[in-house]
């Protein structure tokens, strides 16, 4: 047990506070609403009242039995010092339980509505019709998946360069002879970070504004997120080297560069290849879902027969996205194996 | 005659805290055989470092041919690193390339950032590195991927690279320690050869008292980062490895 971090105690308070008022909201404002059918009003003053009373309550029995929910989360005991083991016990059980409940009413989940017959038929009609696919449209599919692939392709080629470049000045063990390098090492990554937390499909909608829609936008907005994940991927490959060879070559004088050259770079050679068919791969799984946003290629045709509920012609798409998408995670698995 | 390397009150405390070297004062004539003795973690490598300047001290004062090196950067940097060849335990070559292309990786200081990664070594350095290839007798191995060879071929390898630099010193960190007796006794040959033949001094840390009987003109010992001894490698007893190796040690 020694190695669970024992939670401070002003972070237990201010997760306790927090809490209790996530607790009054989902039972101030979805819990009671549903169980009295009634239709909530707009958020107003009241709920901010009832927030702000559940939080003091959560904050005060914290302090009162000097104990808190938070440590229960966090550790699944109690400390030894806690006087109202009982009370903060219920309360876990309380949030995890309203929790569940709340997030039943949220999504609307109707097990009447999953096996209603309506929707039975609806479904049953949608699987004949994916599975009576109109292969007339085949050369259009085609021609679609192609774009799609290379959109991929092309991404991911221009991504490399900028992701192999950005790698080094992202590596911590590269970057550590100056305050100054540390600086630019923690800015790079923290903006390397918030890049990649936005999903490709924001960054499609983002670019078929700028540049229009089609594949030209789902290019730029698979580069931008390709850039920031291989970089991550190449710097964290950077940062397993050994540094013997490194050693090596700063003692027969060269200069910084060539040692990343000589001896960091072809520890990372095979990995770095590894990683970009791989992202290759992702992309183009990536390049057909952002097609749905305005991306271009089979994405784009896809929406458009599921809007005109063509779905014989929506079921050709599918048989070619799964063919493709199997054979070259198949082949990509494959190049990655002997790259090992 | 004046010292080649003249370490004067060189002390050296890392970032963690450990205090590798305490004060060091040590002159070092060209050509001798120096050999280091002490146990690991008693400041043997920190030490070697300091005079080619892979680590600066943080007290002291480091005299290489007369001229102050302690603090040197940028171009004099690499001057000063490229005019000491160096070997390793674990021989560090670049196992993905070519024999041929490590030794030639020991002219990088005297080239530019571009020539050398354009690859453009001229036919000299080729010749060169052939040449001191065959010095160390695996020359048939040269187009071979350097982590292809056994251990004590690569530590030739290394060797050759070394001499590549053309060095004035050679510094070498426990060059046999991963390496089988009679392997180890080739290796030390090697060095001994360049010592004898171009008068390059040598620098190498040793953990056997034959060896260091055997090949080292002059012996000092460290113990938790102190100069202990300096001495003939005659004046080393059984008495004194014990004082530097613990009561446990054994003569080896």
């Amino acid at each position: 047990m020694s190695s669970i971090k024992i939670p401070n105690r002003f972070v237990t308070v201010l997760f306790d506070t927090l809490l209790g008022g996530y607790l009054a909201a989902i039972l101030w404002r979805v819990i009671i609403p549903a169980i009295t059918n009634s239709v909530a009003a707009p958020f107003g003053s009241t709920d901010w009242i009832v927030l702000c009373l559940g939080a003091l309550c959560l904050a005060v029995l914290n302090i009162s039995v000097n104990g808190s929910v938070a440590y229960l989360f966090l550790t699944g005991t109690l400390p030894a010092h806690n006087t109202g083991k009982a009370v903060t016990r219920h309360v876990g059980w309380l949030a995890l339980t309203s929790s569940i409940l709340a997030g039943w009413i949220i999504t609307d989940i109707s097990p009447l509505e999953f096996f209603s017959g309506e929707g039975l038929q609806g479904a049953g009609r949608i699987f004949k019709a994916l599975g009576t696919p109109n292969f007339d449209i085949i050369g259009e599919a085609l021609s679609a998946m192609i774009v799609t692939i290379f959109t991929a392709f092309m991404a991911t080629i221009v991504a490399v360069p900028v992701s192999f470049v950005l790698a080094f000045p992202s590596s911590r063990n590269v970057m550590n002879r100056s305050n100054v390098e540390r600086g630019i090492y923690s800015v790079l990554r923290a903006i390397l970070n918030i890049v990649r937390s936005l999903e490709p499909i924001i960054w499609a909608i983002i670019f078929s504004v700028w540049v229009g829609i089609g594949p030209f936008a789902g290019m730029l907005a698979l580069v931008v997120h390709t850039i920031a994940s291989l970089t991550k991927q190449y710097s964290e490959q950077i940062e397993a080297i050994t540094d013997g060879p490194v050693e090596a070559i700063e003692a027969t004088g060269a200069t910084r560069l060539q040692v990343l050259w000589f001896a960091v770079v072809p520890q990372c050679v095979n990995p770095f290849l590894a990683f970009t068919i791989y992202r290759w791969d992702i992309n183009v799984r990536m390049a057909t879902i952002i097609g749905f946003v305005g991306g271009g290629g089979i994405g784009t045709l896809l929406t458009q027969y599921q809007g005109l509920s063509k779905f014989n012609e929506v079921g050709t798409l599918v048989i070619i996205i799964t063919l493709v998408v199997w054979l070259l995670d198949a082949a990509s698995a494959r190049v990655r194996e002997v790259l090992k | 005659m004046s010292a080649q390397i003249q370490l004067q009150n060189v002390s050296h405390t890392y970032q963690n805290g450990f205090k590798a070297l305490h004060s060091i004062n040590l002159d070092i004539a060209a050509g001798e055989f120096l050999v280091v003795i002490g146990l690991s973690g008693s400041g043997k490598s920190t030490l070697m470092r300091t005079v080619n300047r892979l680590i600066q001290p943080n007290e002291g004062r480091i005299l290489f041919e007369g001229r102050d090196v302690t603090s040197v950067r940028g171009d004099e940097l690499r001057k000063h690193r490229a005019s000491i060849g160096m070997i390793f335990q674990h021989f560090n070559l670049i196992g993905r390339h070519s024999v041929v292309d490590n030794v030639l990786y020991g002219a990088l200081g005297g080239m530019s950032t571009t020539s050398a990664i354009l690859g453009r070594f001229t036919t000299e350095q080729r010749d060169l590195a052939m040449s001191l290839l065959g010095r160390v007798g695996i020359a048939d191995k040269a187009a071979n991927r350097a982590d292809a060879l056994s251990g004590g071929q690569q530590q030739r390898v290394a060797i050759a690279r070394a001499l590549m630099q053309q060095p004035r010193l050679v510094l070498a960190d426990e060059p046999v320690a991963s390496l089988d007796p009679a392997t180890a006794h080739s290796v030390m040959d090697h060095l001994e050869a360049i010592n004898k033949e171009f008068g390059t001094t040598v620098i190498c840390n040793l953990h056997f008292l034959s060896l260091v009987r055997r090949y080292a003109t002059r012996v000092v010992a460290l113990r938790a980062g102190e100069l202990v001894f300096d001495g003939k490698p005659t004046d080393i007893t059984e008495e004194w490895f014990r004082t530097i190796y613990g009561t446990e040690a054994e003569m080896m």
